[in-house]
């Protein structure tokens, strides 16, 4: 089932979460992201959550634990646009998500995939005017 | 509430906000309300998050843990400066051990860092809880707003 509507960008995986997360709703984006990785044959996942104001414990654990997952299919994931208020409150309360990488917006995570993936990456038309 | 032996006497009639805890839904309601109320009482964006944050947790522990209870809010005024007070009670099973669920790190359920109470007490001015078993459990949190 799609609860968020996904972009896949060569084998990029993007998912703008644009809604208010309630614990079962982050559970089914974590189902949709693990079948759309697997059906599109994706190796990045770009999770944006910019415009997410509240991150607490549970939806910060689903996300490390989102990233496990799909790291265990061979992808890597990026999150970007952590609001300055939300990264204050998770890292007072203690929540390191080791593992993620981040990046401030979309375009800073692509110029971190390309840093990470050189020349190799497969997409990298779309990096060619930087 | 006003049964004998009860942790806390509360008066609904004293709080801004009164939000019931009985579905998941609820707790996106309470991070929402304590949100706008926050903003209100001009707290500032990073507070306004913190506030909605630690609802959010003791919101989750409540239905979670309890099933049912309640969140209430109000605004207190202390010569001046305004402080946010947010109440989580519940009649539910109550904590048997509440150092051990104030550390950092434990929880009872699996999906979880276990940073939710101490995450809260860490966010907050003020952190109070008390807990009985078969009773229920009550947290009171302090926030007081900063002027800059």
């Amino acid at each position: 089932m799609r609860v968020v509507p996904t972009i896949k960008l060569f084998d990029c995986l993007i998912v703008p979460i644009q809604i208010e997360l309630n614990d079962s709703t982050v559970e089914k984006i974590q189902n949709q992201i693990l079948n759309e990785i697997e059906k599109l044959g994706i190796n990045t996942l770009i999770i944006d959550v910019s415009t997410i104001d509240v991150i607490d414990s549970y939806i910060s654990y689903m996300l490390l634990e989102t990233a496990n997952m799909v790291k265990m299919m061979g992808c890597d994931t990026f999150i970007c646009g952590i609001q300055p208020q939300v990264a204050l409150t998770l890292a007072q309360m203690g929540i390191d998500l080791k593992g993620i990488n981040f990046a401030q917006d979309l375009e800073g995570a692509f110029k971190l995939i390309k840093r990470m993936r050189g020349n190799s990456y497969e997409g990298k038309g779309i990096f060619d005017r930087d | 509430m006003k049964e004998k032996e009860s942790l806390i006497e509360i008066d609904p009639k004293d709080y801004d906000i009164v939000v019931k805890i009985k579905d998941e839904k609820d707790i996106v309601v309470a991070r929402q309300m304590v949100k706008d109320f926050a903003k209100r009482l001009n707290f500032s964006l990073g507070d306004v998050t913190k506030l909605s944050t630690a609802v959010s947790e003791l919101a989750r522990n409540i239905y979670r843990y309890a099933g049912e209870g309640f969140i209430f809010v109000r605004e207190i005024n202390d010569k001046g400066s305004a402080i946010l007070e947010i109440v989580a009670y519940d009649n539910g099973p109550g904590i048997k051990d509440l150092n051990l669920a104030m550390q950092s790190g434990y929880s009872t359920t699996k999906g979880s860092f276990g940073l939710g109470l101490s995450g809260v007490k860490r966010l907050m001015d003020e952190f109070y809880i008390n807990s009985k078993v078969d009773k229920g459990t009550v947290v009171i949190v302090k926030k007081r707003r900063r002027n800059y």
